[in-house]
């Protein structure tokens, strides 16, 4: 874990120090959120021309894509499979290729298998996984079978050369949420507002 | 795929979760029951088998007695690695056991000892004469119900999966069983002479509804007897292990 809270650039920075196949947690505050994804997305992956398999279990796949819009970040390279639409009934009726629908995050092999599906169609020689959040997964999920689902999906991302990057949120996080994304991950970084 | 000393030569499936599974595929020449309940992805696990074969090269046979062949494949998952050609070039055939049936004048509900031998060697001389070298019949269970009693089934599918096996074709018999039922056959005696048991299985947890496989027995080599979740996508059947901390036992 870094010492003190970094910004967007540290964070892309941080990433790129540590090889492929790495596992890295990332904790941010509420506020710091465009800052994590600015720092992940764009300046780390779009940057690196990585396609990022973004997994969201906390707002829905558009929302983020507004996000991401109003940041005036490419999304193209960006595929969402997102596990919070189905369950707030919200999910999109138009059929989007760059968006894969999980009934619910309860369906931790199906998002597994979506990840995977994803990994397989892309044509990027480097891939990033997004995990957002680990907070969110915990809501709907037991921490047994939530460990269970970290170690079987960073140990499959390792072995295909992926980044995993797992976001957790300061104020939600428990010691036993801190202590399974440990476990998986090889680094740590805290992310916060930027001094001065 | 080469086999290791004193193992069987195996017929790698393409599916790569289920090669993994069985220590790199099915032993060659094997007749493999593919049971479950609707919807549970069969088909597209069998058809996928052949697509795969036909892909190296192998010809394949599909037999389907359910559905007539042109409405499957309008069915059939855009899979990115099909080929129409394979088609075209004979390399992946389709038939319809029912116009076998008309053929060879099998019109009557029940079929007598006589016919069934007569639709074992039809179905060997044409995987012979194609030079097949995988086969699936879709499903057993329809050819069973014209078979009638215990005695007719155990006869037909040990003489088919005896001509197959001479023809070193590895062959999967699709079998249908009620979503409640814990059998692995509708009948009973289709699991005891296959070399092999798949099951797929649709599982409830907490209300989501997941798409499950298992490999009860193979004949002639290790494998995995854990439960896997399964997903049909265009990239063909993808698998992960059955979360145990979610099992419902």
């Amino acid at each position: 874990m870094t010492d003190g809270p970094v910004g967007a650039q540290q964070i892309a920075a941080e990433i790129a120090e540590t090889p492929p196949s790495s596992a890295i947690s990332l904790q941010m505050s509420v506020d710091n959120y465009l800052d994590v994804i600015r720092g992940v997305v764009d300046l780390f992956a779009n940057k690196n021309e990585m396609d990022t398999i973004y997994v969201t279990a906390t707002i829905s796949s558009d929302a983020i894509k507004r996000v991401l819009e109003a940041l005036d970040i490419d999304s193209s390279r960006v595929y969402f499979v997102d596990c919070i639409s189905h369950i707030m009934m919200g999910a999109p009726t138009l059929h989007d290729e760059n968006t894969t629908l999980v009934e619910s995050p309860t369906m931790l092999e199906n998002l597994m298998l979506k990840v995977e599906y994803l990994i397989r169609r892309s044509q990027s020689k480097s891939k990033l996984v997004v995990i957002d959040s680990i907070n969110s997964l915990a809501i709907h999920n037991n921490n047994w079978i939530l460990s269970e689902f970290l170690h079987i999906l960073v140990s499959g991302l390792r072995s295909r050369n992926a980044y995993t990057v797992i976001l957790s949120v300061e104020e939600h996080s428990t010691p036993e949420i801190n202590n399974m994304v440990n476990l998986v991950c090889d680094h740590g970084i805290r992310a916060g507002k930027q001094e001065g | 795929m080469v086999a290791r000393t004193g193992e069987r030569e195996r017929c790698a499936t393409g599916i790569d979760g289920l090669d993994t599974i069985l220590y790199g595929g099915i032993p060659k020449a094997n007749t493999v029951l593919l049971t479950g309940s609707c919807g549970t992805g069969k088909t597209s696990l069998a058809l996928e088998f052949l697509i795969h074969g036909a892909l190296k090269g192998e010809n394949s046979l599909f037999v389907s007695v359910t559905e007539n062949s042109e409405k499957l494949l309008a069915n059939i998952i855009p899979y990115r690695f099909f080929d129409k050609s394979l088609i075209k070039s004979g390399r992946l055939v389709f038939v319809d056991l029912p116009i076998m049936y008309e053929r060879l004048g099998m019109s009557k509900p029940e079929l007598s000892m006589e016919e069934i031998d007569l639709l074992v060697s039809a179905i060997g001389d044409l995987a012979k004469e194609l030079g097949t070298k995988r086969l699936v019949v879709d499903s057993i269970t329809s050819v069973c119900y014209k078979l009638k009693t215990s005695e007719k089934i155990r006869d037909f599918i040990l003489k088919l999966a005896k001509t197959l096996s001479d023809l070193n074709c590895t062959s999967m018999l699709v079998g249908e069983v009620a979503a409640e039922s814990h059998a692995y056959s509708s009948f009973g005696v289709e699991e005891a002479i296959a070399d092999g048991i798949i099951l797929m299985a649709n599982m409830e947890r907490r209300g989501d509804l997941l798409r499950t496989l298992q490999v009860i027995k193979m004949r002639g080599t290790m494998h995995s007897r854990t439960k896997y979740v399964l997903d049909l996508t265009p990239m063909g059947v993808l698998l992960v292990p059955l979360l145990k901390g979610g099992s419902t036992g």
